[in-house]
């Protein structure tokens, strides 16, 4: 008996189906699913041919032929959809189940939000001819303080609460030594940078702390002026803060410059309008600064006659607090790591921009 | 330096805004920190309306009005003013209200018709002098509204930061000065009863170097009294407590010119003298805030014939206090030496107004002028008579005239970087009272004394700059740069050591220079180790902080106990910082060293998935430790020692500049001591011993061509031997063994009791030929005939 399921127009249309089937499988498991469907032992194709011989003898060798060609094909268009699916994988490689699984890693680390405000301010002034210099942080009195024109037993060391060692060493009250130790080995020009952890003997509280950091700059020369003075700030500043930061230079004392300013930058949060960052003033104290004392230069062994120099100086913990809102200074050396890890990303966006 | 507004108008006229003031005198250098409007002295007052007015049915001067303050009903008022009339806008004071020296106001009867409140005079709102009728207000209000704002005087508070240069601005006279500087105006003095030399008491000075001036007028017929209503509120103002009306007179001098003034009882000076001395050892003196002060030769004393009756430029005695019964007054005006008041001050814990201003330097030149001016004032408020004799000792030569100083115009302009001609410079220097003449490019300036700070021509400079203008000057000028920086390879090294250390997942901290005593006995240093005698703070803030740190372990374990495990599965913390030895530093400092010390607390790797969890060990931090070594060039020739006598499971890396590091297993007694559980792990490295740029030259050298052939090979050892012997073993019989790599290791069980097998994975190379398995061979069969030989080490079968 001719049985209906072995009409060449139906053989064609199985083969048709069978060849979609394993042309759009979507991944290889579903490829497999479709050969054995097809292919496979007991498939569609293999129950086909082999019951070829219910038909009669004269049909056989055409149908027969129809259908390993089919067979073939299908056999072709599989490999041919294994390749496309399994390109890019490896062999042994399991295919992944989930890609939203958490990816492995190491432990992430990162540098101190202090060392990353200094490295910023650094890189800046490198640019500017600044080098480095160092000094001790426990110092003698004499570079401290009488060598930068600050008496003995004069009020102007009232404006620092020192710690002392004993009468002549103390904790630096401010990297300032540095200019002296550095005027003393060197003969201008010279425009150095000096950062370092300073000492105040003063009782901790949100804003004040016994040690933190100071970066001074120093630039002597043989004509060197406030202006040149206002020049190197007003870039710092704009490079550090960004160029729309006003700055302002207010007259001011410190025994070892002469004149003195204090100096000012537009506050970042109310763009000098006045608010609870700035105190309602607008402006913002970011450092001092002033033109080399000529007393300082004569305790370094210069004519004051012959140079003139400028040197500014900055609190880097304010600044750090400033630029990245920072609400009480106690918090740089408690070391929270949950603290410190909110800056080690490495560009982040900065409360002032 | 606290200045209100209504007293430096009476030596110079201001029209400014509280707000432009503040900020010029800022930009002029006088830093405000702080101004605010003056609260009013009285409360309860409010804007009204004089609806009606009538004549008092029984008494002629006074009016019965009728007030609208807004209320339901207007209020019915009595009042004595010839001013006042219907229509006129008034400040009424409600029942209740308190006015200026406390007088309280009531309903009432006056004179039999009932008073609701009182129209006021600016006398009786304590905001003004006169009294001669109500304050007819010029503005509008909502009836009702108080008037505290409104009327406070328009007085305003300014606190202003005065710098230790410039005591003259210590007074409500000097910052005036600085106004009229500032604006171009007048300056008004106020007015003085002239003196002149004669007789009074006896006064003898001891040494005019204490005491380079001492002067002293004399009042009579003193009666006391409380001050007038408006010198009580001008010193209020400024935060000065009223006594009595002499009292109240030397302190508004105070404030007004800036010379501390002390007033005693004449007749209780015994024989009418008064020494200016030492104190002698032994000697006390009961203070006017009832202390007793044991009084030292280092301090100076005013004293009478007999006893010391005041400490010179701090505070009067107790006994010659002026007093209810006072008739004789004796007003002190002088000068002493800044660095005794100051040693004083700090020895006996007293700072008063007028220490505060001797330790500045007084003006030597204005002792008479204040002693004029007080006894102007005791004569116009009728608390005595002043006698018109001074007596007035000085040293001789006492700089009472200022000084006269060149400044050279190329100077000024070389410092400010401007090009201000000799006159310009001149003009600004006169603005501030200085005199000036013209010397081709030299400006002679006369700096009179109350500029003690303006000594030399740099002074002048700043004078002028900043009268100038800081905001005038440069940004116009080319900026120039004749400075190139150059680098510094320690420093960048350091730097290079840290962005490594954090790549590696290390976060760094920073902790304090500070550490405790019984840090040392905590981390059991021995008395051999340096780190054990850290080098004391002599005036520290607390007892836990009251050395200098010897090691960075003691502040890291602090951040290790902060950084709690719930938190913190594992940790990997370092600080690059400095401790300081006691050893010679040279020039007579100690030694400042700066170490990296990094510290493993908990797991070795962070929990993820199919990656097995197990705690940091030995072999993590040598890893680490050794990792950066590589990194960072130190020469062949480290080795590991197990340090000495140290607790816990340390040892020392050793290059040839000496020892470079120290690491290992914290002991636990250590860390129970700094209450942590967790066994803690570091490495501390001497960065001094490091060298700069690496022991280790970098060059080329050539890549073989021939391909490498791998072996490996798993040996069994007795427990005595090493992993170093046998590493050195191999390495030395190799002829092309390009490396040595362990990657199994395995101790006891099956092998038997004292044996560790080790399993080695070897690369041979040559670079001149591709290695032929029967040379490997032989290479490997020297190798385990050496290792058979000399270490008893098998291969393992």
């Amino acid at each position: 008996m001719k049985s209906d399921r072995f009409e060449p127009a139906r053989i064609r249309e199985l083969g048709e189906r069978a060849g979609a089937l394993l042309s759009s499988a979507p991944d290889l498991d579903a490829l497999e699913e479709a050969r054995v469907r097809l292919l496979g032992r007991k498939g569609e194709i293999t129950e086909l041919l082999r019951s070829i011989g219910q038909l009669d003898p004269v049909d056989r060798p055409v149908i027969g032929n129809l259908i390993n060609e089919i067979k073939d094909k299908l056999n072709k268009l599989l490999e041919e959809r294994r390749a496309v699916l399994s390109a890019g994988l490896y062999d042994e490689e399991p295919y992944p189940g989930d890609p939203t699984l958490p990816g492995r890693g190491s432990w992430a680390g990162g540098l101190h939000v202090l060392h990353r405000v200094v490295d910023d301010i650094k890189q800046i002034l490198y640019g500017m001819g600044y080098s480095l210099a160092e000094g001790p942080d426990v110092e003698l009195d004499y570079y401290n303080f009488e060598a930068l024109n600050f008496p003995p037993d004069h009020p102007s060391r009232d404006l620092q609460d020192t710690f002392y060692i004993n009468r002549d060493i103390l904790l630096r009250t401010q990297t300032s030594p540095v200019q002296v130790r550095y005027m003393e080995k060197h003969t201008p020009p010279l425009k150095i940078l000096a950062p370092g952890r300073v000492y105040r003997n003063e009782s901790p509280d949100p804003s004040h702390a016994a040690e933190f950091l100071q970066i001074e700059g120093l630039y002597v020369d043989s004509d060197v002026s406030l202006a040149d003075l206002k020049n190197d700030v007003t870039h710092f500043v704009h490079e550090f803060f960004g160029s729309d930061a006003r700055v302002r230079f207010r007259p001011h004392f410190f025994p070892f410059t002469e004149p003195s300013a204090e100096v000012d930058m537009s506050c970042f949060s109310c763009k000098g309008q006045g608010c609870a960052v700035c105190g309602k003033t607008g402006w913002l104290e970011i450092m001092g600064a002033g033109m080399v004392h000529p007393h300082v230069f004569r305790y370094a062994g210069y004519d004051p006659d012959s140079y003139t120099g400028f040197a500014f100086g900055m609190g880097v913990d304010r600044i750090a607090m400033l630029k990245h809102g920072i609400d009480d200074i106690r918090r740089f050396l408690a070391n929270d790591l949950r603290f410190l890890r909110q800056f080690w990303m490495e560009s982040r966006a900065e409360v002032y921009e | 330096m606290k200045a209100n507004l209504n007293w430096l108008k009476r030596y110079v006229d201001i029209e400014e805004s509280a707000e432009t003031l503040a900020n010029d005198l800022t930009m002029f250098g006088l830093n405000v920190e702080e101004y605010h409007a003056r609260a009013a002295p009285f409360n309860g007052v409010v804007f009204g309306v004089v609806r009606e007015v009538q004549k008092h049915p029984r008494a002629d001067r006074l009016s019965l009005c009728v007030v609208d303050v807004g209320g339901p009903e207007p209020l019915r008022i009595v009042c004595g003013a010839s001013n006042v009339r219907a229509g006129l806008n008034v400040a009424v004071a409600l029942h209740g209200a308190v006015l200026a020296g406390g007088l309280e106001i009531k309903r009432t009867k006056i004179r039999g018709e009932v008073s609701e409140g009182m129209i006021c005079s600016e006398i009786e709102l304590g905001i003004g002098d006169d009294a001669g009728g109500i304050i007819e207000l010029d503005f509008t209000e909502p009836l009702g509204t108080p008037l505290d704002n409104r009327l406070g005087g328009g007085d305003v508070m300014f606190d202003i930061e005065i710098t230790p240069n410039r005591p003259d601005l210590l007074s409500l006279t000097g910052i005036a000065r600085e106004i009229a500087a500032l604006y171009r105006r007048e300056l008004r003095s106020p007015p003085r009863r002239t003196l002149e030399p004669g007789s009074g008491c006896t006064l003898e000075i001891e040494n005019f170097a204490d005491c380079p001036r001492y002067a002293a007028a004399f009042i009579d017929n003193v009666t006391i009294a409380p001050s007038p209503d408006w010198m009580q509120e001008l010193l209020a103002a400024v935060g000065v407590k009223p006594i009595n009306n002499i009292v109240d007179v030397t302190n508004f001098v105070l404030m007004e010119m800036g010379q501390p003034l002390h007033a005693f009882d004449r007749d209780r000076l015994r024989r009418d003298t008064i020494v200016v001395r030492r104190a002698r050892s032994g000697e006390s003196l009961v203070t006017l805030d009832d202390v007793v002060r044991e009084l030292t030769p280092d301090m100076l004393v005013i004293a009478d014939a007999e006893r010391s009756v005041a400490l010179a430029g701090m505070m009067g005695g107790r006994d010659t206090e002026v007093t209810g019964g006072t008739k004789r007054v004796l007003l002190e005006s002088a000068m002493f030496e800044p660095r005794l008041v100051r040693s004083a001050r700090i020895g006996l814990k007293l700072e008063t107004e007028a220490s505060y201003r001797f330790e500045r330097e007084a003006d030597i030149g204005v002792m008479q002028e204040a002693l004029e001016r007080a006894c102007f004032l005791i004569e116009e408020i009728g608390a005595g008579k002043p006698s018109s004799f001074v007596v007035d000792r000085m040293a001789e030569n006492a700089p009472t005239h200022g000084r006269a100083i060149p400044l050279r115009v190329d100077q000024a302009n070389r410092v400010m970087g401007t090009r201000l001609a000799a006159d310009e410079v001149a003009q600004l220097l006169e603005r501030l009272g200085l005199g000036t003449s013209i010397m081709e490019d030299i400006v002679q300036v006369s700096v009179p004394a109350f500029r003690r700070d303006i000594k030399e021509e740099i002074d002048l400079i700043e004078e002028a700059a900043r009268v100038y203008g800081y905001e005038k000057i440069g940004l116009d000028e080319e900026p120039r740069c004749t400075v190139y920086s150059s680098a510094s390879p320690i420093s960048s090294r350091n730097e290079n050591i840290c962005q490594y250390l954090c790549a590696r997942g290390f976060a760094e901290v920073i902790t304090t220079s500070f550490m405790d005593p019984d840090d040392p006995a905590r981390m059991e240093w021995p008395a051999s180790d340096p780190r054990s005698a850290p080098l004391p703070v002599s005036n520290p803030l607390t007892a836990g902080q009251s050395v200098l740190r010897t090691s960075l372990l003691p502040g890291l374990l602090g951040v290790v106990k902060r950084n709690a495990p719930d938190e913190h599965e594992g940790l990997r913390i370092f600080e690059m910082g400095k401790v300081f030895l006691k050893e010679n530093g040279g020039g007579g400092l100690p030694r400042e060293e700066l170490h990296l010390t990094a510290l493993f607390a908990r797991d070795a790797q962070p929990v993820q998935w199919l990656v097995e969890k197990r705690p940091f060990d030995f072999f993590d931090m040598k890893g680490e430790l050794e990792a950066l070594i590589d990194q960072f060039g130190v020469a062949a020739g480290l080795s590991q020692e197990r340090k000495e006598g140290a607790p816990g499971y340390i040892f020392n890396w050793i290059s040839v500049n000496g020892v470079l590091a120290e690491g290992g297993l914290l002991a636990r007694s250590i860390a129970s001591r700094y209450d942590i559980e967790d066994p803690i792990y570091y490495f501390d490295l001497v960065l001094d011993v490091l060298p700069a740029k690496g022991g280790i030259k970098l060059g080329f050298s050539a890549i073989s061509q021939y391909p490498a052939v791998k072996r490996d090979l798993c040996v069994v050892a007795p427990d005595r031997t090493t992993f170093a012997d046998i590493h050195t073993c191999i390495a030395g019989q190799a002829k092309n063994l390009e490396s040595i790599k362990m990657f199994d290791y395995y101790r006891g069980g099956h092998l038997g009791e004292g044996k560790r097998s080790y399993t080695f994975r070897l690369n041979f190379r040559s670079s001149r030929a591709t290695l032929d398995d029967q040379a490997v061979d032989k290479e490997i069969n020297a190798i385990l005939a050496a290792l058979q030989r000399e270490l008893q080490v098998t291969l393992r079968s």
